[in-house]
């Protein structure tokens, strides 16, 4: 029942299906397991990295410069993004083209600018260690979404669906109806 | 991107930012269910897209993608600023309303991703004159989506009550938001390619 009542929790914390947030990467990363492991886990580097970068900047930040707080914010993203292909180039050898797409895909997107903006509107009071478990819990979110569109993919995709509706817009109503049961559990 | 058959007008239909590429729909979604939400999106986007674009297509072209990237994002990031204080004075009591979308309007993948695959690769005029063309897609839709679920969602028009027979709820809630895109992109869809659609994708597989 414990892990029920936590399974449920940490769904109804999820920003995809509640704030609809990296809802087109996550489009992409459904379409093959392959897909899925290497956005899920680069979006969780960036998440967990990018929260840490967030509270130091919201600890030197005062108030009356909150404007300049994105830009701080897509500065420390770039920064993660130019270490991960670095890291990728040191470490993939020829991999490294195939590889780098998914830093590509990752880096200023919805999924991680908005966790970083969430986990810093959350988090606030959590410390260091906060904001690292909640960008952590963020990237986990994106995988359990990730998994949930990926389980009905090619019944979404088949050609049982209308033409019309076929693929992206039956994945997003399929992602609504989801959403809504975790409303209705909230 | 295909040369021919891309024109200027693409994003207002053919190639719409959201009912085509599912582009910045996270803010159309949770945001887009009243008409003054809608404005203040229509507003920053707007000026945020149109002036991150411009101004970003003066740099160099043969710096690495990863840097024109970053570079991208920290022009529109720069952008965002003025653009905020200005609907601070514009929008006081939708801004907070808005909350995180507001800012994630300045890291839209037009501004970083399309920039890239589709706009600098133009002469200024043409670039520019398409990306008007692709905001103007964007304002259509968000305005439409935000019309229809405030009035069926909500009962109101531009915050004033209109009807209270016809209100469903849920479609002023994110999950409404996911279906009635979905139903949208659906309809959308049935419209551009009705006819080509109706012999079979011969690339998606049965399952």
């Amino acid at each position: 029942m414990f892990l029920i009542t936590e399974l449920i929790a940490f769904l109804c914390a999820n920003l995809i299906l509640t704030r609809a947030l990296g809802t087109s990467t996550m489009f992409i990363a459904a379409g093959s397991r392959k897909n899925l492991i290497g956005t899920a886990a680069v979006i969780t580097v960036f998440t967990t990295i990018g929260s840490a970068f967030a509270y130091i900047i919201d600890s030197i930040l005062p108030q009356s410069l909150d404007d300049i707080r994105l830009l701080l914010y897509v500065a420390a993203t770039g920064l993660i993004y130019v270490g991960l292909l670095f890291i990728l180039k040191k470490f993939s050898g020829k991999n490294f083209v195939k590889y780098r797409r998914y830093v590509h895909i990752s880096a200023f997107n919805c999924a991680v600018m908005g966790t970083i903006f969430t986990v810093s509107g959350t988090a606030e009071n959590m410390g260091f260690f906060g904001y690292i478990s909640a960008g952590l819990e963020a990237g986990a979110g994106f995988v359990a979404a990730s998994l949930i569109l990926t389980a009905a993919y090619r019944r979404l995709n088949s050609k049982r669906v209308p033409e019309s509706f076929r693929g992206f817009p039956a994945m997003l109503v399929y992602l609504g109806i989801i959403s809504m049961a975790l409303y209705a559990l909230k | 991107m295909n040369n021919e058959k891309f024109s200027v007008f693409s994003g207002l239909w053919k190639d719409n930012p959201i009912l085509c590429s599912l582009m910045v729909i996270s803010p159309v979604i949770v945001c887009g269910d009243t008409l003054r939400n809608a404005e203040a999106i229509i507003y920053a986007f707007s000026a945020i897209t149109l002036f991150s674009v411009t101004i970003a297509s003066f740099l160099p072209k043969n710096l690495p993608y990863a840097v024109r990237i970053i570079i991208n994002a920290l022009v529109a990031s720069l952008v965002y600023i003025p653009v905020k204080r200005a609907a601070q004075e514009f929008f006081p009591d939708i801004i907070p309303r808005i909350g995180i979308y507001f800012p994630l309007l300045a890291v839209n993948s037009i501004i970083i991703l399309q920039t890239e695959a589709k706009f600098f690769k133009m002469k200024k005029p043409r670039m520019i004159a398409s990306t008007v063309f692709y905001i103007l897609g964007f304002d259509a839709v968000i305005a439409f989506i935000s019309v229809v679920r405030e009035i069926f969602g909500h009962g109101t028009l531009n915050e004033k009550v209109i009807s209270t027979n016809a209100v469903i709820s849920g479609l002023g809630q994110p999950f409404g938001g996911f279906i009635f895109l979905g139903l949208l992109c659906g309809l959308y869809r049935w419209l551009r390619h009705g006819k080509q659609l109706s012999g079979g994708d011969k690339n998606v597989s049965d399952n």
